[in-house]
């Protein structure tokens, strides 16, 4: 096998599938896959289905905890998860650059397989193109995603006193990425959250008639997926800043860079809407999920006739506005 | 300090606060930063209407002249150069527009932290020129100063600087010199006076006899800035001044970065975003590192190009506006089209004022 990525791997003739079996098949590999042309055929089971997609173009392509395979793959079971589906099968489209080095190919494709294998996901069908030097940057790879729904779960009508549930530490992977990318250099183990969540969900299940409403909180953070969930709610949020999980090394990181670390992106955290009741022991349950040690209650759903908007007491018990995000972050200058 | 003593004491001195003041007060804080974290705290939700905190002029990217981004502009387009540039210049307009759009158009700009790293990429492209966007205060003055020094100890070729280094102490003198600025004290820049030295804004009260203390960024170190304003002003006591963030300031300041600023700079007369030229206000690389200044290294013009954005950033610098009382403020200049520079940066007041809202 070449060690760089060429055109001609992209071509449809012999080159395309000696890249396809030496390094999609062989760490994809399952009947279902092997064995289609075009299309993968299954049985259905009769139930609802959730079907989504996902594109990645993360730069840098490899970061600590992960990369963007391991994203690709994880970014879409969670947006399965969020809408309460058991993620059973993914497609995979590849845009790779010519000249992209084998090496990393191969430990991406590694590590999409791993958490495949981890959360008992299959690849089934999957498309490979190569594009000329600068028509992309590295490799930009999609995703989509069917998946069963469990317990017949659907999003409900969100209550005053809904509590509002976050499964960890937040603004983990935004952070990370800010350090590569403006090469920051701090010692510490900073690291992506990134991480499927299916097990998350199967915790849920005796408690899936009080959950109103999953959702991650990817692009924009928390403090954006909040502000979509409040258009959907039509009830304005109260958030208490103390209890919101933050890992002190993010903390610092990002009064460093003047960044807030409530805009990061969370690659492996979900926002979870529960009914008052039930909350606390749903609260228990998600901590004893690997990953989701420092879960937390960080607020609630306000009466219908409050202003809709995130309203949050600061740490020092005064009050302001969490707004969405609107335009990129960037760091400041001093 | 444990987390239930310092509660307490922030409350013990918001309610000092509130009870001691009894007309209206104006406290000015000059630091980009002292204005956000006083809105991330939700500091004035806590505090009587009575107080109102002013933001000074001391956010870079806000005071950064039109002009400077157009010369970027111009050697983008001429020159095959990189150019590196701390984050928050990036969406900042000048005259042709910003290096973000040009960042579009596929020129290349980079998005640095530290200066020290330019030294670094440099070496690593020999054969591609650099342009560096040198902005800020006596903050950033020292770091600049040294990459410049080190590449010239390193014999660095190419490497350039465009500066645009603003002093403070310059304009606090052209704010409380105007005869109606009604600021009755000063919240002083902890990071400038980390360098300066807390002696650096004594002038304040000597000369102009309006109390002024150095802070941190802390909740606590803001809260008993003010606090200890308020008492300051209420007893009439205009000569009182006072260091408190001390555990990172001393009152000569850090001697070697001086040192170093003063090896490396001259001081010359500055321009400033929207409100103009101001007399020995901005730094300029000395005759003896010229080969690293951009703008001798680089032939741009240099037109005066007036932009008026028509909004009330020179009053919001100044102190004598709120960002809510500048009629373009939300609907036609917001971060995601901001028209006047105090829109721009994330330590910019209107910025803030948006993002965090003022009052809930």
């Amino acid at each position: 096998m070449n060690d760089k990525v060429m055109l001609r791997h992209g071509d449809g003739g012999k080159h395309t599938s000696l890249l396809i079996k030496d390094i999609f098949y062989k760490h994809f590999h399952n009947d279902m896959l092997v064995n289609s042309l075009d299309a993968s055929v299954f049985d259905g089971n009769h139930g609802r289905l959730a079907f989504t997609t996902d594109s990645f173009v993360v730069k840098p392509l490899v970061f600590p905890g992960g990369n963007i395979g391991k994203l690709a793959v994880c970014g879409t079971i969670n947006d399965l998860v969020t809408a309460g589906a058991k993620p059973l099968y993914l497609s995979c489209g590849f845009i790779i650059e010519e000249g992209f080095d084998m090496e990393l190919l191969e430990k991406i494709a590694v590590s999409m397989r791993e958490t495949c294998r981890r959360t008992g996901v299959k690849i089934i069908t999957g498309d490979t193109k190569v594009v000329e030097k600068g028509a992309v940057d590295g490799v930009f790879i999609n995703t989509s995603g069917i998946g069963g729904l469990q317990a017949n779960y659907q999003s409900k009508s969100i209550q005053e006193g809904d509590q509002i549930i976050i499964t960890g530490g937040i603004g983990e992977h935004g952070t990370t990425i800010a350090v590569e990318r403006y090469g920051i250099k701090v010692e510490g183990n900073i690291k992506s959250d990134c991480r499927p969540l299916n097990h998350v969900l199967e915790k849920l299940n005796p408690y899936i008639g009080s959950i109103k409403l999953m959702k991650d909180p990817t692009r924009g953070g928390l403090a954006t997926a909040l502000n979509e969930i409040l258009e959907v709610s039509g009830r304005g949020i109260q958030l208490l800043e103390k209890v919101i999980p933050i890992a002190g090394e993010v903390k610092s990181i990002n009064e460093l860079l003047g960044l807030d670390p409530l805009y990061h992106a969370c690659e492996g955290r979900m926002i979870i809407v529960v009914d008052t009741e039930k909350a606390k022991e749903v609260l228990g349950d998600i901590r004893r999920c690997e990953g989701c040690e420092d879960a937390a209650i960080i607020g609630s759903f306000l009466s219908a006739g409050l202003p809709s908007k995130v309203v949050m007491e600061t740490v020092i018990g005064g009050r302001r506005i969490v707004g969405p995000l609107e335009g990129d972050m960037l760091p400041r200058i001093c | 300090m444990s987390r239930k003593m310092d509660k307490d004491l922030l409350t013990h001195l918001i309610n000092g606060v509130n009870a001691m003041a009894t007309e209206e007060i104006k406290i000015m804080e000059v630091c980009g930063t002292h204005t956000q974290m006083i809105a991330k705290f939700g500091l004035r939700t806590l505090l009587t209407p009575k107080i109102k905190l002013l933001s000074g002029p001391g956010c870079p990217v806000c005071v950064t002249e039109e002009k400077y981004i157009d010369w970027v502009i111009e050697i983008l387009n001429k020159y095959n150069v990189t150019v590196a540039t701390f984050g928050d210049l990036m969406r900042v307009r000048g005259g042709r527009g910003s290096l973000l759009e040009e960042k579009g158009k596929g020129k290349n700009v980079r998005v640095i932290y530290s200066p020290l790293d330019l030294i670094e990429m440099a070496e690593k492209n020999r054969g591609k020129q650099i342009v560096f966007l040198g902005v800020g205060f006596e903050t950033t003055a020292p770091i600049i100063a040294l990459a410049i020094k080190t590449a010239s100890v390193k014999g660095i070729d190419n490497l350039y600087f465009l500066t645009s280094i603003k002093l403070m102490a310059p304009i606090l003198h052209y704010i409380l010199q105007e005869a109606n600025h009604q600021i009755h004290g000063f919240i002083c820049p902890g990071h400038v006076a980390t360098i300066k030295g807390s002696d650096y804004f004594k002038f304040i009260n000597r000369e102009y006899h309006i109390p002024a203390a150095v802070c941190g960024f802390e909740a606590i170190d803001i809260v008993a800035g003010v606090y200890y304003l308020v008492k300051q002003i209420v007893q009439r006591k205009e000569e009182a001044f006072a260091n408190l963030y001390k555990r990172c300031v001393s009152p000569q300041g850090n001697r070697t970065a001086n040192v170093l600023i003063e090896e490396v700079f001259n001081i010359v007369d500055g321009e400033w975003r929207g409100i103009g030229n101001i007399e020995n206000s901005s730094l300029q690389i000395k005759e003896k590192y010229a080969r690293f200044d951009a703008r001798k290294a680089f032939v741009v013009e240099n037109q005066q190009v007036k932009v008026s954005m028509g909004c009330d950033c020179k009053d919001i610098l100044l102190g004598k506006k709120t960002p809510k009382e500048c009629k373009l403020f939300k609907d036609r200049c917001n971060p995601m089209g901001p028209l006047g520079p105090c829109m721009v940066s994330t330590e910019g007041a209107c910025a803030i004022a948006y993002r965090y809202g003022e009052e809930v």
